[in-house]
């Protein structure tokens, strides 16, 4: 177990978390993509041995604190999704770029989806198709960062 | 395909088969029921509360960091402002400021003679509120809530209960308490009613947030009901919260439709969250909550008697050298002796009866 790497998935862990605390307001939180989903999927596809099912409820607990909601519904969302994650990480080391980006949004509307279900139950009002809008720039955040360098294990990096 | 497989796992120093521990689907199940036991607890028996304020803490150099370059950026614009804006800018809040000594002059005679008025009247003084100015930290985080967070928590004596206002008027009330922040709940969300009056006519109602846009509703009142567009909305003050007076809203539009029997009533706050920075946190002494008080009977036996049938606006605040017990007491209980044995546990009604003006009170 490099712990080299155990330091850089905490570190980039914490920088998300960051991310997720800057002072968002109006439109601009609306469209916030899952800076800490995204970098949780990256590191259970990269490293499913030091990144887990349980690092991702771990994380989402401290997302559900830093949200003031109730406590485990991130942390829920965050689980399921994680799972989804880890159970195709095999083949999706094998998928080429683009097929990787319609499953990491996948993964993202699932958690949205799950979120959805737990405050819909909790009472809150529907926000309309708006509400999936993070999950459309996350993805577009996660293009951006495949094209900047960042490997994923996608198959068209110089095979 | 086979070997390049392999390879590209080597790379990734993924497992072999058989060192990757429980099975997703057994940690799924765990930390999902794990979750769900966590939001049980929190929602419905609430026993996080300790453990939520201590990792808020944690998180609080965090928070820090993460305002850093807001604040940075704040700072060096306002470092530039030119000669000019701070000359108009002076010169404007010097206006104001004589503007408002005047004012206050007249307060105080006012509230001298308003003091003076009710110890003739034999009723209690009014209440005093103390204030604490906070800053907005960050707007909430959760899309489904109104939330803002605050910058003054429980070392600052902030209680959970206060009313939030800022210049323009009611923002909302605090909710949760941190070491070092508390999180304030706007009116305009869906969880929060505020008791307000309207200012022309002095007409009493709820007003609910609307959750989705930033609104208010004033549901349950008749199609009748006397509000008009552009009325004022102001807090009540019946609820011990908030104090009477302030301004929290202005009715925007008045839907009747002929199916409902309810008129549909929709005010836009005054309080403009988004254009501020700084709040004031207003709370009414803690004493000023219906308390009991010794009260000897008639029939010479000491009693506790709860005080919510004063009159909600003129509460009393328990000081030694207020009235006396005795002179506030009100003249039901005189009448009924056998009320006074009522056991002290038992809670006041939330919403007093309504005192003796001749105001309206439709919406009771």
């Amino acid at each position: 177990m490099p712990p080299s790497k155990l330091k850089s998935i905490y570190l980039s862990l914490i920088i998300a978390f960051v991310f997720l605390l800057l002072p968002w307001s109006g439109f601009a939180l609306k469209i916030r993509p899952d800076f800490i989903l995204l970098v949780i999927i990256f590191w259970l596809i990269r490293a499913p041995n030091l990144c887990n099912v349980g690092t991702a409820w771990f994380t989402g607990l401290f997302v559900d604190l830093a949200t003031g909601g109730i406590f485990g519904q991130y942390a829920l969302a965050y689980t399921i999704t994680a799972f989804f994650a880890v159970t195709y990480q095999r083949r999706l080391v094998l998928f080429n770029h683009t097929q990787q980006l319609f499953y990491v949004f996948l993964l993202l509307m699932i958690s949205q989806i799950v979120l959805l279900i737990i405050k819909t139950f909790s009472g809150a009002d529907a926000l309309g198709w708006s509400y999936f809008l993070p999950s459309i720039l996350g993805v577009l955040l996660w293009r951006v960062a495949v094209i900047f360098g960042l490997n994923t294990g996608g198959r068209s990096r110089g095979t | 395909m086979e070997r390049r497989f392999n390879h590209r796992l080597e790379q990734q120093s993924a497992p072999a088969f058989f060192v990757r521990g429980p099975s997703p689907l057994a940690r799924l199940a765990f930390f999902s029921a794990l979750s769900l036991a966590l939001m049980a607890a929190d929602s419905r028996l609430e026993y996080l509360t300790s453990v939520r304020q201590s990792l808020q803490g944690m998180l609080h150099p965090l928070q820090l960091l993460a305002n850093a370059p807001s604040r940075l950026y704040r700072d060096t614009t306002e470092y530039f402002s030119t000669h000019q804006y701070l000359l108009s800018e002076n010169r404007t809040l010097k206006q104001t400021a004589l503007k408002q000594s005047v004012d206050l002059q007249k307060l105080n005679a006012l509230e001298l003679e308003n003091n003076n008025l009710r110890q003739l009247l034999q009723i209690n003084k009014s209440i005093v509120e103390t204030s604490v100015a906070a800053e907005i930290m960050h707007v909430g985080r959760d899309l489904f809530t109104k939330k803002i967070i605050v910058n003054r928590g429980a070392t600052h004596n902030i209680v959970a209960g206060e009313a939030v206002v800022d210049a323009t008027g009611v923002i909302g009330q605090v909710t949760r308490i941190y070491p070092l922040s508390s999180e304030v709940t706007l009116i305009t969300d869906k969880s929060l009613a505020i008791p307000i009056q309207v200012e022309r006519n002095g007409l009493r109602a709820i007003a609910f947030g609307h959750g989705r846009d930033n609104t208010l509703d004033l549901p349950y009142l008749p199609t009748n009901v006397d509000i008009q567009h552009g009325d004022k909305l102001v807090t009540s003050g019946i609820d011990g919260v908030y104090p009477a007076g302030l301004a929290v809203a202005t009715v925007s539009q008045i839907e009747v439709t002929p199916d409902s029997p309810f008129a549909r009533i929709i005010c836009v706050p005054t309080g403009r969250v988004e254009n501020h920075k700084q709040v004031l946190l207003v709370s009414i002494p803690a004493k000023v909550e219906p308390v009991e008080t010794e009260i000897i009977s008639p029939i010479k036996q000491e009693a506790k008697v709860k005080r919510s049938e004063n009159t909600p606006i003129k509460l009393e605040v328990v000081k030694p050298e207020v009235a006396k017990p005795e002179i506030a007491k009100p003249a039901a209980i005189k009448a009924e002796p056998e009320k006074i044995q009522l056991p002290s546990e038992s809670k006041p009604a939330l919403v007093a009866p309504p005192n003796n003006t001749s105001k309206p009170h439709a919406a009771e």
